[in-house]
C-alpha cells in the first residue's frame, strides 16, 4: 500500500494526493502463517492523475484524474450520483436491495459484473452439540439450501448459484465443467435423512452473518428449518464486532457461532484455491473451522507442483469437486458486484479489482462543459 | 506500418476530465496501489494474470526458475524500469516475513535467488516448485528508486514492511 503521494510506479495514474492505506494485525494461522487484521485509514480525499508515460496507450488512461470522495458514506454517495450531477460520479459496492433505486434513478445506471467473489458459510466442523464433523450433516445442510430462491428473492436475480467453491464466471468454465463438478441441488427430503442418520441437533444451530448480509442468513435459516425442523438463531455481527470475530476465526481461538457466512474474493480467475479454497479449508486458511484435512493438503500441493495453466486447472477442479463432496463449507451464491456511475461515464468493471484505467467520458460529462 | 501500428494502438484522445468516485470497499487501498503500480502481471478485466511490467515468461530447469523479460518501460520520474526494478523489488518482498496484507500464502518463498541476467532479463531460482508464483508476482509492486529511497512499504512510517505491501 502507498502511505503518500509521488510519482513513485509506472502504473495508468499517479497518487497525486492523499493515501488510502490500512492499519494491520497478524494474526498467527499455523506455525509460520499469518494474515493480517485491517482498519481502514483514510484521507478525506485521494486524487489520482493520468500517467501521461503509460506505456499501453490503447488501455488508457482514458480520464485525466479521478477524485475519490471519502468524505461521504455511502448511503449519502449513493443518493448523490443517483439524484445530482457533479458530487458523485461512480460509487461501488453498491448493496443488492439498492439496485432497482439505482435503476430508476434519473443521472445514474445500475453497472454489473460476474465478478470472482464467494459467499459462502464456514462451517464449525468442531462445534459441541451437532453433528458438523460427520460429513452426512454438512451435506444436509448444503441440501437444505434453495439456492435458486436466494438469487430470485434476496439478490433480484443478481448473483448466480455456487456449486462449490469456484465463483461461475467466464473464466471459470473449465474449472467447472459439468460432468467433473456437481452442485448441491435442493432436495429437502434427502437433506432431512442425511441429518437425521448424522444425529440431529441437541441445540439450536447458531447461524452469524455479517451485517451486509444479513438477509440471506434469514432466507437460509427459514431454509433449514424448514427442511431439517432444527431450530436456528441468526446472530448479526456489526461492524464494530467484525474484527474481532475475523481475529478469533482466524487464530482459531473458541466461537459463539456454528456458521458464519461471510464473502471472499480472488484475486484472479486462474487458480481460485488460492484464495478461496485453502482459505475455507486449508491449514493455514484464515477460515478455516474444524481439523486440518490432510487430503486437501495433498491435492493443494499438487497444484502449487504444476506449471502449466492446463494442469493448474486440472488440479484446481479435483480440489473443487473433492471440498464440494467433503462439504466443509456451506456454498450458497456468487454475488454480481454491482456500481452506480453517471450516465456519461463509459465505466469498465473489472471482475477482480476496481481499475480505472479503461473508463472514459462521454462529452456529456459535467467536467467537460465549456471544453 | 509502424507509425500505423502505433497510432492504431492509441485511445481515441488523451486523458480528459475528472471522474468522482466513492468506493466503500475495505480493499481500497490494494486498488489505489492497482491504479498507479504496475507489477510483472496484472489481472485483464474478466479475472485472467497477463504480463504488465514484464513482456513474456517461461519456466525453465522443470519449473524451479521463472525467468521474465521485462517492457522498456518508464518511471514518472524520467528513470527507466529495467530488470534491476524488479530484482529491487523481488528482494525488498523477500526480506519480511510476512509482507502482504492477505497473509503469507500471497509469499514466494524467501529463499528465491534472483539473477539479473540482463537490462531486460531477470530470473527468479525458487528452491521448489511453485507453479502459483506467476499469479501471485501480482502483489510483487515494482518501483522506482526513489520511492524505496524515500518512503517504501511502511518503511518510512513503521520502519518495518510486514504487512504493508
Amino acid at each position: 500500500m502507498i502511505d503518500a503521494p509521488g510519482p513513485w510506479a509506472s502504473g495508468a495514474f499517479a497518487l497525486v494526493e492523499g493515501h488510502s492505506r490500512v492499519d494491520t494485525e497478524a494474526v498467527v494461522t499455523d506455525g509460520e502463517d499469518r494474515t493480517w487484521l485491517q482498519t481502514q485509514d483514510r484521507s478525506p480525499t485521494v486524487r489520482l492523475r493520468a500517467n501521461p508515460a503509460y506505456w499501453d496507450r490503447r488501455r488508457g488512461p482514458r480520464v485525466a484524474e479521478v477524485e475519490f470522495r471519502n468524505d461521504v458514506d455511502a448511503g449519502t454517495a449513493l443518493d448523490l450520483v443517483c439524484d445530482t450531477v457533479g458530487e458523485v460520479d461512480l460509487v461501488t459496492e453498491v448493496p443488492h436491495a439498492q439496485a432497482e433505486r439505482v435503476r430508476r434513478s434519473q443521472h445514474a445506471r445500475l453497472v454489473t459484473v460476474e465478478a470472482v467473489r464467494a459467499l459462502a458459510g464456514v462451517l464449525a466442523r468442531d462445534a459441541d452439540g451437532l453433528p458438523l464433523a460427520d460429513v452426512r450433516a454438512r451435506r444436509a445442510l448444503n441440501l437444505a439450501v434453495d439456492r435458486a430462491a436466494l438469487v430470485r428473492d434476496v439478490f433480484g436475480g443478481l448473483a448466480r448459484p455456487l456449486a462449490g467453491l469456484t465463483p461461475p464466471t467466464p473464466l471459470t468454465v473449465a474449472h467447472r465443467t459439468p460432468d467433473r463438478l456437481r452442485g448441491y441441488r435442493h432436495d429437502p427430503a434427502e437433506a432431512a435423512r442425511l441429518w437425521r442418520e448424522a444425529g440431529g441437533a441437541s441445540r439450536p444451530i447458531r447461524l452469524a452473518v455479517l451485517e451486509r448480509w444479513a438477509a440471506v442468513a434469514d432466507a437460509v435459516a427459514e431454509q433449514w428449518r424448514g427442511a431439517l425442523g432444527v431450530a436456528v438463531e441468526v446472530s448479526v455481527v456489526g461492524a464494530a464486532e467484525e474484527r474481532e470475530t475475523r481475529r478469533r476465526l482466524a487464530a482459531k481461538e473458541p466461537r459463539d457461532w456454528d456458521v458464519l457466512l461471510l464473502e471472499q474474493g480472488s484475486q484472479s480467475a486462474d487458480v481460485p484455491p488460492l484464495e478461496l479454497h485453502h482459505a475455507f479449508v486449508g491449514r493455514s486458511g484464515e477460515f478455516r473451522a474444524g481439523p486440518v484435512d490432510p487430503r486437501f493438503e495433498e491435492l493443494f500441493a499438487d497444484l502449487v507442483a504444476q506449471t502449466s495453466q492446463l494442469r493448474q486447472v486440472v488440479a484446481a477442479n479435483r480440489i473443487d469437486r473433492y471440498v464440494t463432496e467433503q462439504a466443509p463449507a456451506l456454498f450458497l451464491v456468487a454475488p454480481q458486484v454491482l456500481y452506480a456511475v453517471n450516465r456519461e461515464v463509459d465505466f469498465q468493471p473489472y471482475a477482480t479489482s476496481f481499475e480505472l484505467a479503461d473508463t472514459s467520458l462521454r462529452d456529456g460529462h459535467w467536467s467537460l462543459a465549456g471544453r | 506500418m509502424r507509425l500505423a501500428g502505433q497510432l492504431s494502438r492509441r485511445p481515441r484522445q488523451g486523458p480528459r476530465g475528472t471522474l468522482r468516485v466513492v468506493d466503500p470497499s475495505p480493499l481500497n487501498w490494494l486498488y489505489i496501489t492497482y491504479n498507479t503500480v504496475e507489477e510483472p502481471v496484472r489481472v485483464t478485466r474478466r479475472g485472467k494474470v497477463r504480463p504488465a511490467a514484464m513482456s513474456r515468461y517461461r519456466w525453465r530447469d522443470g519449473g524451479r526458475t521463472l525467468e521474465i523479460r521485462v517492457r522498456d518501460n518508464w518511471y514518472p520520474d524520467g528513470t527507466p524500469l529495467t530488470a534491476d526494478s524488479v530484482r529491487r523489488a523481488a528482494q525488498e518482498q523477500f526480506r519480511w516475513h510476512s509482507p502482504h496484507p492477505p497473509g503469507t500464502h500471497f509469499n514466494i518463498d524467501q529463499r528465491t535467488r534472483v539473477e539479473v541476467v540482463d537490462d531486460r532479463t531477470v530470473r527468479l531460482h525458487l528452491p521448489a516448485v511453485d507453479g502459483l508464483a506467476l499469479g501471485k508476482l501480482r502483489a510483487t509492486h515494482v518501483m522506482s528508486e526513489r520511492f524505496w529511497r524515500d518512503l517504501g512499504f511502511g518503511y518510512a512510517r513503521d520502519e518495518s514492511g510486514e504487512g504493508h505491501w
